[in-house]
């Protein structure tokens, strides 16, 4: 029988709704551009930059930024790291689910 | 974290990357297949009855107008083809069917406004009204073909306005190039509708053409920025 999920389970960076959104969107793209993902994801650029920022900062992103022509150009994919805690929390949301349970305590 | 808000969570997740595996479907090489098709029915079009105003097909032997109807047909059946041969390519590169959500919502998002479209052509070739429905019921089928060119005249533009009115509802579920798309078709299909409903070759030969051609190439571009 497996384990009970417990609230250390639920990583904390990827639970957050516009950071899920964004790592489930890199998740099936081999890279997207800011203006893909904001536009796909409907955010402002605000919101899109800091929370890239820190997905970047936990490694789970890389950020690329170029300039095409003279104007800047910035690309995100997800890291090996990011997609492998992608699909720890999916996979943690299932175990979740199929107990009918919760968490507990974690992050809501 | 409770199972409703876990299972609310998966759903919100499988809607972003359904939304951002539109883009990677979005069939640019269809595009500018099926541009290069129209850019060659407005060519052969025009070879046909030296005119740009498609309303002139009246002046064609009947056989004419029966071999340029199969013509467009045959290019709307072929630029359809085409489309879903090459996006059921790349879905079943991501592990999608025809049936998966994505592949639906953009299928349902076009087929009313291309099913009113094809009504309204109907309508404007053959002038249905009751009396031809009760010909028809009681089987006589000697319906009279009387086109007005006037009526002929307003078959692009229709088609350019609700097909623009389709492709920006499937962008709804999507990235902005197919809504920007949409909405020139849109644009382009109002200023031909009330300014240049004579030049409907030039007006299919710019939007289904054209505007085709360069959104294809548009998306292959990005396409390979974000595979590269």
């Amino acid at each position: 029988m497996n384990e009970p999920v417990k609230p250390d389970d639920i990583d904390a960076i990827i639970h957050e709704r516009v950071r899920l959104s964004i790592v489930a969107a890199l998740a099936v793209s081999p890279q997207l551009s800011f203006g893909e993902l904001k536009s796909t994801l409907s955010l402002t650029d605000g919101n899109l930059s800091a929370h890239s920022r820190t997905l970047e900062d936990a490694g789970y992103i890389v950020v690329d930024k170029t300039f095409r022509g003279r104007r800047p150009h910035t690309a995100m994919r997800l890291t090996a790291k990011g997609r492998k805690a992608f699909e720890r929390y999916l996979e943690t949301l299932r175990q979740i689910i199929d107990r009918g349970g919760n968490a507990g305590g974690g992050p809501s | 974290m409770d199972a409703n808000e876990a299972e609310n969570r998966m759903r919100e997740i499988q809607r972003i990357m359904e939304r951002a595996t539109l883009f990677t479907l979005l069939p640019g090489t269809a595009a500018v297949v099926g541009g290069l098709l129209v850019l060659v029915g407005c060519a052969v079009s025009y070879a046909m009855f030296r005119s740009l105003d498609f309303a002139d097909i009246l002046h064609l032997p009947v056989h004419g107008q029966i071999d340029f109807c199969v013509m467009w047909f045959l290019i709307g059946v072929a630029g359809v083809l085409v489309e879903v041969i090459l996006t059921n390519r790349a879905a079943a590169g991501q592990q999608l069917t025809s049936t998966s959500r994505p592949m639906r919502v953009a299928a349902f998002s076009l087929t009313p406004s291309v099913i009113v479209a094809m009504v309204l052509t109907v309508k404007f070739l053959v002038p249905v009204d009751a009396r031809v429905w009760s010909m028809l019921w009681s089987w006589n089928f000697n319906v009279p073909l009387e086109p007005r060119a006037e009526e002929i005249q307003y078959i692009v533009p229709v088609w350019m306005m609700l097909y623009g009115t389709g492709v920006y509802t499937a962008g709804l579920f999507s990235i902005r190039p197919p809504r920007v798309l949409g909405l020139m078709f849109l644009a382009m299909g109002v200023i031909a509708l009330l300014c240049f409903p004579q030049y409907g070759v030039v007006s299919a030969a710019l939007s289904f053409g054209v505007l085709h051609l360069v959104f294809g190439l548009y998306i292959l571009h990005k396409q390979r920025q974000t595979v590269l």
